[in-house]
């Protein structure tokens, strides 16, 4: 049997990469991966809990996690989009002013 | 642990073969967890967005074999459905439509101070969490695993929930899915050709001078304006009219 530890260490790693890389990176579709990833991790949390303590929850809100992921995956790529063609560019640092 | 790597253990087959079925979950976890940690530190590292998706699924299908390592195989299924499959095919196919360029290399760091007092917080909270996970032991959680099978996980428990005791998140999550469709449809809207019969949403992106005048030599100066039909008239557009305006 896998110590609980482990996959709550590997969901740290995870999450510690996706804050890294939404810090690091200045394209808007990388960042939005790496929010993704962060998510991912969270969810690995979750599983893991909800298996070791044999109580369902935690699987269901990893299936509301991934809905409200799927959501925002439709909305932010449709944001991206939309500045894009604005701006023909999806550097951040030329979007750091929102109004114009 | 120690165990783990003895290697009077391997003298013989059988005894080999043994070894290898005690410590298979931990062998299938830390394969997984290698090709999760590299394919996140790959998605980071490459400078070129279509790689870092490429890494990205690596990173969701060591995940569904992580999943399915905790008898969880209905969360390992619509992992690589929804978050391998139908997201990752969204993100690509987005990569490729704006035809994205490779990011530019990084730019000298600002605020060199703060590299120190970020070290010395990083160590605290590594600190912080090794303590948390070499220390504190969950009876709660040994003694559920000590109870045996359960049906935890598969599909059946998933939809018992989901169906009584979360039917409200469920349906809330309905909700949030047609919103989303909503919004991303008003997002995406290509916003340079509208029609005087086209319905503009009020607060809408159309606010930039050539979106509205198809004339090239016109200034790209934005408008102030809180809704399109506002836009258009301060730009004394006088047929662009908007339905929705005139239904109001």
């Amino acid at each position: 049997m896998i110590p609980l530890s482990w996959y709550l260490t590997l969901s740290a790693v995870l999450f510690t990469i996706g804050v890294a890389g939404v810090v690091i990176k200045r394209n808007a579709i990388a960042m939005f991966m790496c929010i993704e990833l962060m998510l991912n991790a969270v969810n690995l949390t979750f599983v893991a809990f909800s298996s070791y303590f044999r109580d369902v929850t935690g699987q269901l809100f990893v299936f509301i996690v991934m809905t409200v992921a799927a959501a925002e995956a439709a909305v932010g790529l449709g944001i991206i989009l939309a500045v894009f063609r604005n701006r023909e560019s999806l550097d951040v640092d030329d979007a750091s002013v929102l109004k114009y | 642990m120690l165990s783990l790597f003895a290697p009077t253990l391997l003298t013989t087959p059988a005894l080999a073969l043994e070894w290898l079925a005690d410590y298979a979950d931990e062998g299938v976890f830390v394969l997984l967890f290698g090709v999760a940690v590299g394919a996140a530190v790959s998605m980071v590292a490459q400078r070129n967005p279509l790689y870092s998706a490429i890494s990205l699924v690596f990173v969701f299908m060591a995940l569904a074999g992580l999943y399915l390592l905790l008898a969880a195989p209905f969360i390992a299924a619509i992992q690589v459905i929804v978050y391998a499959g139908a997201i990752m095919v969204l993100v690509v196919f987005v990569i490729m439509l704006l035809n994205v360029e490779e990011e530019e290399r990084r730019r000298p760091l600002r605020l060199r101070l703060l590299v120190p007092a970020a070290v010395v917080m990083a160590a605290v909270l590594f600190a912080e969490s090794a303590f948390i996970l070499y220390f504190v032991h969950d009876a709660a959680a040994e003694r559920a695993q000590a109870a045996g099978a359960s049906t935890v996980g598969l599909t059946s428990s998933i939809g018992a929930g989901l169906f009584t005791t979360y039917l409200l998140p469920f349906e809330i999550t309905s909700a949030l899915i047609l919103m989303a469709i909503v919004g991303a449809m008003t997002l995406a809207r290509r916003a340079s050709d509208i029609r005087p019969t086209d319905v503009v949403v009020p607060g809408s992106m159309v606010l930039a001078r050539h979106t509205l005048t198809p004339e090239p030599d016109v200034d790209s100066t934005p408008v102030h304006a809180r809704s399109t039909g506002e836009a258009g008239r301060e730009l004394g557009l006088a047929g662009a009219q908007y339905r929705n305006e005139e239904e109001e």
